[in-house]
C-alpha cells in the first residue's frame, strides 16, 4: 500500500525528505518564496484582466448607443497630446481589429457580439487565474506550517491520521477459528517468555489476570477500540497457551501501552483546541488535532493499519503546526475518490461505475425505504463473518466452503464469463451488497473517510469472489450484488444472525426456511424480475 | 467659442482587495479625485463644453455639463459611503 502523492510535489518531497533527511530551512523558505511569487503574479494578472473586462463593458455600452445619433461632436486626437474638435460620422460602421492587423467592418450590433465573445474569453482566463491563485495560496500556507514545524523541532516529523471512531470496527478481538493455533507473536514477546522462570509464572499470571480484567473494564468504558500498536513496551510476564488469550493479551497490552504512551506524549494540539476536554470522536475537520486525553485514538506513527489498501484514494495532505511540541506533526486525512471499476455483467458486457454513485444510490434507496431492509441482511464485520454467511447447503446441511474463491459449479454456467444476472438488477444488488458490508459503519459520508471506503472495499473484495447468488461462481473477481433474500437458496444467510461455522457440523436453528434447491441463474434472474 | 474640455473620467469600478487598509487607501485617493472633478465641474461657465473620455482610448465624446455634474456627484457620494462602511466595520472589529 503506497501513499498517493498529493498533487503538489513540493511539500510531499519535503515531507518524505523529513523521514530520510532533515527539512532544510533555506529550501523550505525558498519554496515558500516561489509560491508567494506565483500568488502575487496571479494577482497582478487578475487585476489586468479585470481592467480589460471593465474596458470591454464600457465599450459595449458605448457601441450600443452609438447608432442612436447620426453624428457626435468629439475631440479628435491628433497624436498623443493634441486634440481638435470634430464629428464622428457613420456611426453604425465599426472597424474591428481581429488581430494581426486584420480588420473587419461591421455594424455596431455585430461589434457588440464580438465584444461579448471576447468578454467570455476574459472571464475564463480570470477564473483560471483565480483557481491557480487559490491553489498556490493553500500551498503557501502548507509550506509555512512546514517551516514552523521544522523550526520548532528538529528533523523528525510525525505523520498522523485521525481515524473516525464511528468507522472503527466495533468488533471483538479476532478469535481464531482453530482454537489451538498460535498466532505469530513478536520476537520480543517470545524472548520475554524464554526469560521467565516458571515460579514467577503463577504470580505473574494472577497479576496478569487482574490487569486483564481492569483493562477490559476500561475498554468497555471507552468503547471498544481496535488499536494495533507496538506491543513491545508492556509485555505480559506470563505466557498464555491459548491463542485467543495471547491475542487478547497483546491487545490489552497494546491498550495499556497506548495509555502510557498517551501520558508520555505531549499534546499535539492545534491552536483553538483545548487539551483535556475534547474527546475522541470530535474530529471536526481535517485540520483538527490529536487529543491528549486518557484515550487517544491515534496510533503511533508507523502503525497506521488500514489506510492505504484501497486503490484510488487521495490523500489530503494537511499539516498542523505543533505549537509547543517536541515532535512536529503532520495530520492528514484521506479523501476518497470514486473508484471506477470494470465489471463483468452478463452477456459479455462490462460496466464502469463509480462506487460513490453506487453509494449515493444505495443511500437514496435506503432512505426512501424502497431498498432492502437492513434487517434482512447479515452483518458482516470481519472476514470471519464471511465464512459464516456464505455457506452452502448440501443435503439440507450447511457445509462451509473450503475456499470462497473457488468456483462452485461450473456446470451451471452457460457463458464463459459466468457472470450472473441481468444488468438491470445490477444496481439493486450493488446497493444491497453495500448495505451488507457497511450498514453499521455509518456510511453517511463516503467522501469523508477512507476507512469507510476501505471497509467497503475490504468487505466487498472479500465478498466479491463469493457467489451469493445460486448460480455458478467464476474464478474472476466480479463485483456482485447480493441478491435479495427471496432469491437466495440460503435464506438463512439473509438473517442478521450469522450461523456458526458449520465446520463443526452444527445445525442452524435460526434457519426459518431452507431451500436446498439450487436455482439456475436464468431462473434467478426471472424470479428477481418478478419481484 | 473656446471650448474647454473638462474631462471627467468615468468612475471605474472599485477593485476589491484582500487587504482592507489597502482598499481603504484606494478609496480615499479615489474620493479625492472625485472631489476635484465635482469642484471643477461646478466651477465651469455655462457655455463650456464637457467631453467625456471613452475608456481605454483617446476619443472624447461631447457630454452634457449638468448631467456630468450630477453623475460625478453621485459617484462621489457612493465612494464616500463605501469608505464610511469600511471604517465602521473596522471600528467594530477593533471593539471586538
Amino acid at each position: 500500500p503506497a501513499m498517493e502523492a498529493p498533487p503538489d510535489p513540493g511539500p510531499h518531497a519535503s515531507a518524505s525528505a523529513s523521514a530520510a533527511a532533515p527539512l532544510r530551512a533555506p529550501e523550505v523558505a525558498r519554496l515558500r518564496e516561489e509560491q508567494e511569487k506565483v500568488v502575487t503574479n496571479c494577482q497582478e494578472k487578475i487585476q489586468h484582466w479585470k481592467k480589460v473586462d471593465n474596458d470591454y463593458n464600457a465599450l459595449e455600452e458605448r457601441l450600443s448607443t452609438l447608432p442612436d445619433k447620426l453624428s457626435y461632436n468629439i475631440m479628435v486626437p491628433f497624436g498623443p497630446f493634441a486634440f481638435m474638435p470634430g464629428k464622428l460620422v457613420h456611426t453604425n460602421e465599426v472597424t474591428v481589429l481581429l488581430g494581426d492587423n486584420w480588420f473587419a467592418k461591421c455594424s455596431a450590433k455585430q461589434a457588440v457580439g464580438l465584444v461579448e465573445h471576447r468578454k467570455e474569453h476574459v472571464r475564463k482566463t480570470i477564473d483560471d487565474l483565480k483557481k491557480v491563485m487559490k491553489n498556490f495560496e493553500s500551498r503557501v500556507e502548507f509550506t509555512e506550517d512546514l517551516q514552523k514545524m521544522s523550526d520548532a523541532a528538529g528533523d523528525i516529523v510525525d505523520i498522523r491520521e485521525e481515524i473516525k471512531t464511528d468507522f472503527e470496527f466495533k468488533a471483538k478481538h479476532r478469535i481464531a477459528h482453530k482454537p489451538h493455533s498460535k498466532p505469530k507473536t513478536s520476537g520480543i514477546f517470545e524472548a520475554e517468555f524464554s526469560n521467565d522462570l516458571k515460579s514467577k509464572d503463577l504470580l505473574a499470571d494472577k497479576e496478569l489476570w487482574d490487569r486483564l480484567e481492569e483493562l477490559e473494564r476500561q475498554e468497555e468504558l471507552l468503547g471498544e477500540i481496535d488499536i494495533d500498536s507496538k506491543p513491545d513496551t508492556l509485555i505480559a510476564n506470563g505466557e498464555d497457551t491459548s491463542s485467543e488469550e495471547e491475542k487478547e493479551d497483546q491487545n490489552i497490552n497494546v491498550n495499556m501501552m497506548n495509555q502510557v504512551m498517551d501520558s508520555l506524549t505531549p499534546s499535539n494540539c492545534y491552536q483553538n483546541v483545548t487539551n483535556s476536554e475534547l474527546f475522541n470522536g470530535q474530529v471536526n475537520s481535517q485540520w483538527n488535532c490529536s487529543i491528549n486525553g486518557s484515550n487517544s485514538y491515534h496510533n503511533n506513527e508507523d502503525e497506521e493499519e488500514d489506510d492505504d489498501d484501497g486503490g484510488d484514494n487521495e490523500n489530503d495532505h494537511d499539516t498542523l503546526g505543533a505549537e509547543d511540541n517536541s515532535i512536529p506533526t503532520i495530520y492528514f486525512s484521506h479523501t476518497v475518490e470514486p473508484k471506477r471499476v470494470r465489471i463483468n455483467t452478463g452477456k459479455n458486457t462490462t460496466l464502469k461505475f463509480s462506487e460513490k454513485k453506487e453509494e449515493a444510490k444505495r443511500k437514496r434507496k435506503n432512505s426512501s425505504g424502497s431498498g432492502h431492509s437492513p434487517q434482512e441482511l447479515p452483518m458482516i464485520r470481519t472476514p470471519a463473518d464471511i465464512y459464516r454467511v456464505f455457506v452452502d447447503i448440501v443435503n439440507g446441511e450447511y457445509v462451509p466452503r473450503k475456499s470462497i474463491l473457488k468456483s462452485r459449479s461450473r456446470e451451471n454456467s452457460v457463458c464463459s464469463d459466468t457472470s450472473e444476472s441481468s444488468a438491470a438488477d445490477f444496481d439493486d444488488r450493488r446497493g444491497v451488497l453495500r448495505s451488507i458490508s457497511c450498514e453499521e459503519a455509518t456510511c453517511s459520508d463516503a467522501n469523508e473517510s477512507i476507512l469507510d471506503e476501505e471497509q467497503q472495499e475490504n468487505h466487498q473484495k472479500k465478498l466479491f469472489p463469493l457467489s451469493v447468488t445460486p448460480e455458478a461462481f467464476s474464478g474472476t473477481v466480479i463485483e456482485k450484488e447480493f441478491l435479495s433474500p427471496s432469491l437466495t437458496p440460503h435464506p438463512a444467510m439473509a438473517h442478521p444472525v450469522l450461523p456458526t461455522i458449520p465446520e463443526r457440523k452444527e445445525v442452524l436453528s435460526e434457519v426459518s426456511e431452507g431451500t436446498t434447491k439450487r436455482v439456475s441463474k436464468f431462473k434467478a434472474a426471472r424470479l428477481q424480475q418478478k419481484n | 467659442m473656446p471650448s474647454r474640455g473638462a474631462r471627467p473620467e468615468d468612475g471605474s469600478g472599485l477593485v476589491p482587495t484582500d487587504n482592507s487598509t489597502q482598499h481603504k487607501e484606494d478609496l480615499s485617493s479615489k474620493i479625492k479625485e472625485q472631489k476635484i472633478v465635482v469642484d471643477e465641474l461646478s466651477n465651469l461657465k455655462k457655455n463650456r463644453k464637457v467631453y467625456r473620455q471613452q475608456q481605454n482610448s483617446d476619443i472624447f465624446f461631447l457630454a452634457d455639463r449638468t448631467e456630468m455634474l450630477s453623475e460625478s456627484k453621485n459617484t462621489l457620494d457612493e465612494l464616500r459611503k463605501e469608505y464610511q462602511e469600511i471604517e465602521n466595520s473596522e471600528k467594530t472589529k477593533i471593539k471586538k
